[in-house]
């Protein structure tokens, strides 16, 4: 479901934007790093849910007004340097602010410890990420579905020069989209932080998988990013219980194996 | 006469560089001595290179980067945690930078390859780390091996474990599956059949693994009085998180066998630490009087203490220095007669190399760590429980002729 969370915000960005979002990973880990900040400081860890996410989405939010909006004009090489040089400076902030050292975070006292489900041991707190990333991707999946706004990004993301056409600010809704991507990062980057630490790389290897879940949904395409995100994690949760030692290949194993059958992903049409 | 033509002018610039500045150049070169320190920078010990590199350098700059009354020149280059950039990157160093001595890289694969580098090139290698094969079944005049032996950390480990938890009787392994997992692993068996341990289960997994939620669910599963990781770095913090996170530890003991220390312990919140033990090449707070200081002029600069990364880096270099000194002499094969048999104290206390194996005979250490509780400050990671220096006994000894130079 995490995979799918940051496929979801990363298509989204993708799609609407039509920019390849080489800081995708560096906002994971920023989320991440708020929330251990955050709930160090309040000592409450459900507030600091709440507010790290926020804070990689003001972060989106910035960087699409300050950055990227002067960069529409210039085509993908710009943009692609612009976003992967951003995620080298935000990857650098981070050790400035927070240092180059690793550290843990542990999950809310509740959520700590094992629960026997019968046929396996399971960690509560990964039991509490997966329902509440299902319940973030149902949430942005019915925003994006029901909601007036919800259906102008849709739309954007079919063709933005008729969403524009219509009277409709599309640099507003660029902005909107990339900060609701760099949210949908932060929050999969703050869930993950007690299952895997923090480390100022650690939104690398994210990075990486998020670009699978898009190229292997189909390029821009929201449903296509879930699906694919579920598929890849069922595919590693299989492949581990089995042979351990290929559960990360495997993600990239079933993209090369769809991408060969359908090379414009499951969903895509480009 | 004729106008000065451009190839004139390079002809003329040529002799004189060759007249004038090579000898110059060449009897600087002779002057000093190159040391190569092959630290990686990036791959999966790119944590670890920098501290290696910080080690190294406070121990050539106690010296003023002097030795025999020459000047050291301390080259760096990143062995990438590859066996194939490690070995190309020494050769570069060898043939292009003069470099004879090879301090490095961190890894024991890699480090097997670039031994093979120092016998084909005959320069002294120093290496640290925890396969059996440098001073074993691959051991040659060229390379020294400074951790102690996995014998030696196993027999630590296991036999003052299991004094304190003597109930401990079925353990699952989860192994680093190359060089240094295998070698700590056989003895931790070996060990372990003594004590009548029964081994539950012992899952291997790949250097850099960062979800261990599939190896703890098997782990649970075999309901383990004991869970010892045989792993290093990243590896050994998200295996000890996610052993946390699934509720075995403080429940269990869970034995870090092969650990850098204070690297891995301050990246574990308190309460993961707690009922974790720990095997060590080095703890900040041995006590020997080259470690207090070393200790004390570490945090000086870098606030931390040093785990194992930074100190073998600077007693390896000690140890190459004392080499030099002991040789009265930068010639390779001098260096290595006087490192063979060679006798100090240093950072972990008494050290002699044995010289049928290129095997440092030293002490390794058990540590338990303590519940947040009972910390005195954030740095108060655990106690020295215990420290062994049993070296590998004749039996398993796969070195049995160092060879020729």
């Amino acid at each position: 479901m995490l995979y799918a969370l940051m496929g979801l915000g990363l298509a989204l960005i993708t799609g609407v934007l039509n920019i390849p979002n080489f800081a995708h990973g560096a906002l994971f880990a920023v989320g991440a790093y708020l929330l251990a900040s955050t709930a160090n400081l309040i000592g409450n860890f459900w507030l600091a849910l709440v507010v790290a996410p926020l804070g990689a989405a003001l972060l989106g939010l910035a960087i699409e007004y300050l950055g990227i909006r002067r960069l529409y004009a210039a085509g993908h090489d710009y943009q692609l340097l612009f976003t992967f040089g951003l995620a080298l400076i935000l990857s650098e902030a981070i050790i400035l602010v927070w240092g180059p050292v690793g550290y843990s975070h542990l999950p809310p006292p509740v959520l700590r410890g094992g629960v026997d489900l019968g046929f396996t041991f399971y960690p509560k707190y990964r039991l509490f990420v997966m329902v509440a990333a299902g319940l973030l991707v149902l949430a942005t999946w019915l925003f994006l579905e029901k909601t007036r706004y919800g259906a102008i990004m849709r739309a954007g993301i079919e063709n933005k020069e008729m969403v524009s056409l219509l009277g409709i600010d599309i640099h507003k809704l660029f902005t909107a989209a990339f900060a609701l991507g760099a949210y949908l990062a932060g929050i999969a980057g703050a869930l993950t932080a007690p299952i895997r630490g923090l480390s100022p790389g650690m939104g690398v290897d994210m990075l990486g998988i998020a670009f699978v879940v898009v190229a292997l949904g189909g390029l821009g395409n929201l449903l296509g990013a879930i699906a694919a995100g579920l598929l890849i994690g069922v595919a590693q949760a299989v492949v581990a219980a089995h042979w351990t030692e290929a559960s990360s290949v495997v993600i990239y194993a079933v993209m090369a194996a769809v991408l060969l059958v359908r090379p414009q992903g499951l969903f895509g049409i480009r | 006469m004729g106008k000065l033509k451009r190839r004139d002018v390079l002809k003329i610039g040529a002799l004189a560089a060759t007249g004038l500045g090579f000898p110059a150049i060449l009897r600087a070169q002779s002057r000093e001595i190159v040391i190569l320190g092959l630290w990686d920078q990036t791959g999966a010990f790119s944590d670890v290179g920098p501290l290696n590199d910080r080690g190294m350098r406070m121990a050539l700059e106690e010296r003023d980067m002097k030795v025999l009354g020459r000047s050291i020149r301390y080259i760096t280059r990143d062995g990438a945690t590859q066996a194939g950039a490690s070995t190309r990157r020494a050769e570069e160093a060898v043939d292009g930078e003069g470099a004879r001595f090879i301090v490095g890289p961190w890894s024991s694969g890699v480090a097997l390859a670039v031994s093979e580098v120092a016998k084909r090139k005959k320069v002294v290698h120093l290496f640290s780390g925890g396969t059996e094969d440098i001073s074993g079944a691959r051991c040659h005049r060229y390379s020294f091996q400074w951790a102690a032996s996995p014998y030696t950390a196993a027999k630590t480990v296991v036999d003052n474990f299991m004094k304190a938890n003597p109930k401990a009787k079925r353990w699952h392994l989860l192994v680093a599956d190359y060089a240094f997992g295998w070698s700590v692993e056989k003895y931790v068996k070996e060990v372990g059949k003594t004590h009548g341990i029964e081994f539950v289960g012992a899952d291997r997994h790949p250097l850099g693994e960062r979800e261990f939620s599939n190896y703890v669910q098997k782990a649970a599963a075999n309901k383990p009085d004991a869970v010892a990781m045989i792993n290093f770095g990243g590896d050994a913090v998200a295996g000890a998180r996610e052993i946390f996170n699934f509720g075995l530890t403080p429940r269990l003991p869970l034995i870090m066998s092969w650990s850098s220390g204070v690297e891995e312990l301050v990246q574990l919140a308190p309460e993961i630490r707690d009922n974790l033990w720990v095997g060590t090449n080095f703890y900040y707070t041995v006590d020997t009087p080259a470690a207090k200081n070393f200790v004390k002029n570490y945090q000086a600069q870098f606030k931390l203490p040093p785990g194992y990364a930074p100190s073998a880096a600077y007693s390896m270099t000690h140890m190459l220095l004392a080499g030099f000194d002991k040789a009265k002499s930068d010639d390779v094969q001098a260096v290595v007669k006087a490192l063979e048999g060679l006798e100090m104290n240093d950072i972990v206390g008494p050290m002699r190399v044995d010289g049928a194996t290129h095997q440092t005979l030293r002490p390794y250490f058990l540590l338990r760590c303590k519940p947040k509780g009972a910390m005195k400050h954030e740095l108060d990671f655990g106690d020295v429980v215990a420290t062994g220096d049993a070296p590998l006994p004749k039996e398993y000894a796969a070195c049995k002729d160092i060879g020729p130079f």
